[in-house]
């Protein structure tokens, strides 16, 4: 039986949000978790630090749930995972769901995880037009864990809409610094 | 001490000078209490009052202080001129202030202009007006008809107060002479002031005698000072003391504020003028800026003249040169003439600056190059200053034999005045067309400056913005890193220097400048607007949203910052921010272009396209030689489906500016869209030319082939496309070729997309050659297929 490969980490998404294609949105969205332990809940999940997790304290399947304002474009989640710290804990199974409220939720990504050790990115497009999905509500669930750890920690996890960099027309970005002069009125 | 004085005397004179030096030290509050504690009938003390008023942003009250209330019957503007006097126009030019901020446009800018007839050497007025959009012809305004001229009569210095305190009782008394110097010099300082970065070469000896002549107030002994200078000291250099202070103030959006800028010379200045004499005092340091501002008002204030004259001049004509010894002794002596009257320690400014300027003057007579001499002016001196006065004084007094005829003074005065008004002449020309957005223009007119004073930080700043309006941003950020080596203290253009970056996308020099600045001095809003800049560029956009609210909190009254954030607002999507954003800078400065720019962005998001229309249109009709904004309003109205207008607006736009690709751009896409392909085509080959690297043209080319049916060509391009554009997953191109093939039956194509490294594979079963790109991630394979779209 071959080891099924490891999951390779993805780019750093500090540099995805460089190039200006993204943006991360988690900051305009609220979000809840099912269930926490005492120090180690929303704010270290959000916090930008990798060294800081969440850790839930519940009955799988674990949730997060990021609940927006307004109805939002979503291109892509990552979420970091490290085995090598985590272990047990490393999430394995992740199931992505999407909808307008708790009793909408419809799943649209479900994807497994072997031993993980940096960035994961799901992206969120549309299967059918690859557009980046527009919703209310994301909510990740965690349905298994690596070794069957019942618990789970999460480092961070981001969330990105797509950038409508062009500011005037409906087309895709400039990418010569020409253009882009004569783009916008500052 | 002066609040010892006031204890004792409890007069009005010294409740004035309280109130001064509590606003000079920079507590307006302290001032305003105090004043409006005591009824204040002279119009100096009304003046502070309403000046305090102001900056406390008491507009209502600073207007009913000077103009008497609403129980009363309001003064008119002539009422005022006559109480006020020679502080006319100050006062005038404070109320047209307060005018404009309390939306009365137009009765602000009638003020202005009548204080700009009574001294036409304001230079803030002018800038006012200029910037409330009315076009005042400066020709017209800086005519030296009107100007009596007993206004010119440099009024007698005064010796700085750090040597006599105990003659500020005296001084109490012997306030009038003082005026009328002070009026003087506010004249010639409120003039504005070039920065000009001719460094101690300018400051000489020669200017110093003068000084001290001035110091004598005498008019006479300073053409005399001027000979003496030349058997005394030697010149330092031969200069020029420039006629006058052709000072133009600084770009600061402070109003009436005289800004005295510090400078450079001053100290050296001061050295200078120690070396000289014997006994020296420490030429002050450099003062900041805010001292400046502060101290500027004060001159305001002292400017009211009151009913002086030359009379005292004379007087102290003669007797000037017959004070002998120390400064001391000197006013003592003095004091019968009024004229010397030791100034009080909280008089900031330094009788050295006036007397600066009217030496400036007469020696303008006899060196006719013109050098600005806003440096003696600026010396908001500390009191260490004056005792260089006084030694100047010392100088002066020597040459008793010297007087030259009374009749001559008035005319050395006239000439240097005219030259002056000459070089702000030109100056108001160039402001004015800038203001106007009349770039070219302005461009023209300030570039044919004389070339001491086209390096100087104010003008070249100008010129960098109107090319920055020109959307010549290479130009713009040319000229500015070269005020900035010229005057790296400078701030106040730099705002418009680091968005010249922005667009430039320079990061490493955006990110230098901010730090720079935000070092310097974190009290000013253009450094906080640069640094919010710098991290925009860097797309951290709630950073950027803080920095630019910090700018606001240090000056809710800058325009630009408002507009910035409104802009990373639009950027982070929250349009309804953004909307309040704009609305702010506008509310703050009517003629602020970008802000109704930001506002027609705002609705075309939002598909709002009439809305955006009219917008864009006020923007224009502010700034009616944009091309940006042209080539914007030719889009909307394609949108609102009146394709004619777009076009002929985005003609307009292409002749205005011809190196603009984007209108190029938007008028081939116009076209493409009225299936005229054959211009479209066109067009996007002339682009091609243009920016060869642009990753649009080519695929707009594409779908123009693919509408024609060349669908060869079509999938050339959009490789091309996607070749040019390798970090951009640009889900448009990848669609235009999917969609190439989605209505096809046969070769069907399968198309996988992996989402972790935007990497585009085709899969068809029928075999097709494959056209390979060597973008690093992007790899196209596309097939032909037997059917033409």
């Amino acid at each position: 039986m071959a080891t099924p490969s490891k999951t390779p980490p993805g780019a750093d998404p500090k540099q995805l949000e460089r190039t200006g294609t993204v943006r991360e949105i988690g900051s305009q969205a609220v979000w809840s978790l099912s269930s926490c332990k005492p120090g180690f809940g929303m704010d270290q999940l959000r916090d930008d630090n990798l060294e800081t997790y969440w850790q839930s304290d519940g009955s799988q399947p674990h949730l997060v749930n990021i609940q927006f304002r307004r109805r939002t474009t979503v291109k892509m989640l990552c979420i970091y995972a490290d085995y090598k710290s985590d272990e047990s804990y490393t999430p394995s199974k992740i199931s992505v769901r999407v909808g307008n409220n708790f009793h909408n939720l419809q799943e649209i990504r479900q994807l497994e995880m072997v031993e993980p050790s940096g960035w994961i990115h799901i992206s969120l497009l549309n299967q059918r037009t690859n557009e980046p999905i527009s919703t209310f509500m994301i909510q990740i669930a965690v349905l298994a864990n690596h070794q069957n750890g019942r618990d789970t920690h999460m480092r961070q996890i981001k969330v990105y809409t797509p950038v409508e960099e062009s500011s005037i027309g409906k087309y895709p970005r400039c990418t010569t610094v020409d253009f882009m002069m004569y783009r916008t009125i500052r | 001490l002066a609040e010892r004085l006031y204890a004792e005397v409890r007069s009005e004179e010294a409740l004035y000078l309280l109130a001064t030096c509590y606003y000079r030290s920079g507590k307006p509050y302290k001032a305003y209490r105090l004043l409006k504690a005591h009824s204040c009938s002279t119009p100096q003390v009304r003046f502070l009052l309403a000046k305090c008023c102001v900056e406390l942003s008491k507009l209502a009250e600073g207007e009913q202080v000077l103009i008497g209330g609403v129980l009363n019957k309001q003064k008119s503007q002539d009422d005022i001129i006559t109480e006020f006097g020679d502080s006319a126009s100050f006062t005038l030019s404070l109320l047209g202030h307060i005018y404009c901020k309390t939306d009365r446009a137009a009765k602000g800018a009638e003020c202005f202009q009548r204080s700009l007839t009574l001294n036409p050497f304001l230079w803030s007025p002018f800038q006012n007006l200029c910037h409330l959009g009315d076009k005042p012809d400066p020709d017209q305004m800086f005519k030296l008809s009107a100007l009596p001229n007993s206004t010119l009569a440099p009024p007698p210095l005064h010796i700085t107060p750090s040597q006599n305190p105990s003659h500020r009782l005296d001084t109490a008394l012997m306030e009038t002479p003082q005026d009328t110097l002070e009026l003087n010099r506010l004249n010639l300082e409120s003039s504005g002031k070039l920065t000009s970065d001719l460094s101690v070469s300018y400051i000489d000896s020669s200017l110093i005698s003068p000084e001290t002549g001035s110091l004598l107030g005498n008019t006479i002994s300073i053409a005399s000072a001027g000979s003496l200078l030349a058997k005394q000291n030697k010149p330092k250099s031969g200069r020029n003391l420039l006629g006058g202070p052709a000072a133009l103030s600084p770009l600061t959006p402070s109003f009436g504020i005289v800004p005295l800028e510090p400078s450079p010379g001053d100290p050296t200045y001061l050295q200078n003028f120690s070396a000289t004499m014997e006994t020296q005092t420490t030429a002050s340091s450099k003062k900041s800026v805010s001292r400046i501002g502060q101290s500027k008002s004060v001159f305001s204030q002292s400017g009211n003249s009151r009913d002086v004259l030359p009379i005292p001049f004379n007087q102290s004509q003669t007797s000037a040169p017959h004070t002998s010894g120390s400064p001391q002794v000197l006013s003592p002596s003095m004091s019968g003439p009024p004229n010397v009257q030791p100034r009080r320690s909280s008089r900031l400014f330094t009788s050295a600056s006036s007397t600066a300027k009217e030496n400036s003057k007469k020696l303008k007579m006899k060196f006719p190059t013109k050098i600005p001499n806003r440096k003696t002016k600026c010396k908001s001196a500390k009191t260490s200053n004056s005792s260089n006065l006084n030694e100047s004084l010392d100088i002066l007094r020597l040459d008793p034999s010297l007087s030259l005829p009374d009749t001559r003074i008035p005319q050395y005065q006239r000439a240097a005045a005219d030259s002056v008004m000459a070089l702000l002449r030109e100056l108001g020309r160039g402001y004015q067309a800038l203001c106007s957005y009349n770039c070219r223009e302005a461009i023209n007119i300030l570039t044919s400056l004389p070339p001491q004073h086209y390096n100087t930080g104010w003008v070249l700043t100008h010129i960098g913005r109107a090319y920055f309006e020109l959307a010549e941003y290479m130009q713009a950020e040319r000229l500015f890193s070269e005020v900035r080596r010229i005057e790296s203290y400078r701030v106040e253009g730099m705002e418009i220097y680091s968005t010249t970056l922005w667009h430039l996308q320079k990061d490493v020099a955006l990110s230098a400048l901010a730090k720079d600045l935000t070092d310097m001095d974190k009290n000013c809003p253009e450094a906080w607007c640069v640094a919010g800049n710098c991290f925009s560029l860097q797309r951290e956009h709630d950073i950027a949203i803080k920095f630019f609210q910090r700018a606001i909190q240090v000056d809710p009254g800058f325009a630009y910052a408002y507009t910035l954030l409104g802009h990373e607002f639009v950027l982070t999507e929250e349009l309804d921010r953004a909307l309040a954003c704009f609305r702010n800078a506008i509310r703050v400065n009517s003629r602020h272009y970008n802000a109704w720019y930001g506002l027609g962005m705002i609705y075309y998001k939002q598909e709002k396209f009439s809305l955006a229309e009219i917008h864009f249109k006020k923007a224009l009709s502010i700034n009616p030689q944009s091309s940006v904004l042209l080539c914007h309003i030719g889009v909307v109205q394609h949108a609102l489906k009146k394709s004619d207008a777009a076009l002929e607006t985005l003609n307009r736009a292409i002749v205005i500016d011809p190196k603009n690709p984007l209108c190029k751009f938007h008028r081939a896409s116009i076209l493409f869209a009225n299936d005229k392909y054959k211009a479209a085509l066109q067009e996007l080959e002339e682009l091609k030319q243009i920016v060869p690297k642009e990753s649009l043209v080519y695929f707009l080319i594409g779908k123009v082939y693919k509408k024609l049916g060349q669908t060869h060509l079509a999938l050339m391009n959009f490789s091309w496309a996607m070749d040019l554009d390798p970090k951009g997953a640009n889900n448009q191109i990848k669609e235009a070729i999917d969609k190439r093939y989605l209505p096809e039956d046969e070769g069907v194509q399968r198309v996988i997309i992996d989402p972790h490294r935007s990497t585009y594979y085709s899969v068809d079963d029928s075999q097709d050659s494959s056209i390979m790109t060597d973008a690093d991630d992007t790899q196209l394979h596309t097939a032909e297929s037997d059917d033409v779209l």
